[in-house]
């Protein structure tokens, strides 16, 4: 499908930037969920879980959950090595190509109440999880690079789906 | 609400040109075809669903998502956010078109050629916890008073000492964003910032670009990236339609 990215002349030539276009949800979900028109006297659809999203990840970065987070990350870090440990990711895919670890954090969370439930596939190949969200850049080998799980349309979903 | 009530409602995706409109071609949400509801000048993108609305899942909001990218291939377009869901057409223009369209034809001319770039960065977190020890002595020496002991004898401790690291990536980012931010907005039509949604959050900002100056304002995400490598990893999402830069005032 041609897609608004094909575009641009110019994909990036750097190799440290991470991108994607809005085939990939998980990078469009908050502006989705949470920006654009609305017109107030109608009922929005019901998303549970969803449309607190933004505002309990703001809260939860002040928290004890991720103080004890901090202070084990730093206590872990070797000062003269240069292993990274990860802390929870919150909002996916952006340390793509890091070594950030995948626990659970409140974004994941909320996205594991939106996509646990009903994760039936759809028929124009969406698969994009939380890292295969579909780099489009055209440098593909950067992108293959990029894609830890890549076009298995049910890999990353059925990682989230394991859900409860 | 009594939006509900009748057996199929209108979904509304966005809001297009009224002259020259046409709708894109994929489908909608539960496969319905997306149609245009023209208004004067303005126009909605709208497709069917069950009155009783909506499973709204991944599906869903993929298809919200899709529907906007395609009609941005051939149109400038207003997003609606996910989720408007109007009882028919009627509705659509008595609610929407008719009360706001001046405010829409107005907002479409303005983001005509405009695109949305997302443009979030986070720490690297072993890169920017090495140097939060090294600047703050507070933090380095209740990191040593703690290494080593057992964790339920240190609870409070560890507390205090993740709190420093908070406060001092607070600092960091307040530093850290502005520059990045402005170099960037100094190529965009408008810019909006946004609340951090992640610990190690250091930029989370939306851009909105001529798409005539794209290329340049790509390379220069670029250059921003290559000077932060290994500190500030950037996501840089787009080009979308421009969803934190439309909103509707006090229509009719």
């Amino acid at each position: 499908m041609a897609t608004a990215m094909q575009q641009q002349p110019y994909r990036g030539g750097s190799g440290y930037v991470a991108r994607s276009s809005s085939s990939g949800l998980y990078d469009v979900l908050e502006l989705i969920l949470d920006k654009g028109l609305v017109i107030d006297v109608f009922v929005r659809v019901s998303l549970i879980g969803i449309e607190i999203l933004t505002i309990d990840a703001r809260i939860v970065i002040a928290s004890v959950d991720t103080y004890l987070r901090f202070a084990e990350a730093v206590n872990r870090l070797d000062l003269m090595s240069t292993e990274t440990q990860g802390l929870p990711e919150l909002m996916d895919g952006i340390t793509e190509g890091g070594a950030s670890s995948k626990t659970k954090g409140v974004l994941q969370g909320a996205k594991q109440a939106l996509f646990g439930d009903e994760d039936e596939e759809g028929d124009e190949g969406d698969e994009e999880g939380e890292e295969g969200s579909r780099t489009k850049r055209r440098t593909s080998s950067t992108t293959a690079k990029r894609r830890r799980s890549s076009s298995s349309s049910s890999g990353s979903s059925q990682r989230r789906s394991k859900s409860s | 609400m009594s939006a509900t009530k009748t057996d199929t409602a209108k979904y509304v995706y966005g809001v297009i040109p009224g002259s020259g409109a046409s709708p894109p071609p994929g489908p909608g949400i539960d496969d319905a075809p997306v149609a245009v509801i023209p208004h004067g000048g303005v126009a909605a993108l709208a497709s069917d669903v069950s009155g009783d609305f909506l499973e709204a899942g991944r599906e869903e909001l993929l298809r919200h998502s899709r529907v906007l990218e395609e009609t941005m291939e051939h149109s400038v377009v207003l997003p609606m956010r996910f989720g408007v869901v109007l009882p028919d057409e009627e509705t659509v223009h008595q609610r929407l078109l008719g009360p706001y369209g001046e405010e829409l034809e107005a907002q479409l001319e303005a983001m005509k050629g405009k695109v949305e770039i997302t443009i979030k960065g986070i720490y690297d977190e072993a890169a920017i916890l090495r140097e939060v020890i090294a600047e703050d002595r507070s933090i380095a020496k209740l990191r040593e008073a703690i290494q080593g002991k057992p964790e339920e004898a240190t609870y409070y401790q560890r507390i205090e000492l993740g709190e420093l690291i908070a406060a001092a990536l607070e600092e960091k980012r307040a530093a850290a964003a502005p520059p990045v931010i402005d170099r960037l907005a100094g190529l965009a039509v408008d810019v909006r910032v946004g609340e951090p949604v992640h610990e190690r959050m250091a930029v989370n900002a939306s851009f909105l670009v001529e798409r005539s100056r794209l290329e340049e304002f790509d390379r220069v995400v670029d250059q921003i990236g290559a000077e932060q490598a290994g500190r500030i990893q950037l996501k840089y999402t787009g080009p979308l339609p421009p969803h934190s830069f439309v909103e509707l005032g006090i229509g009719g």
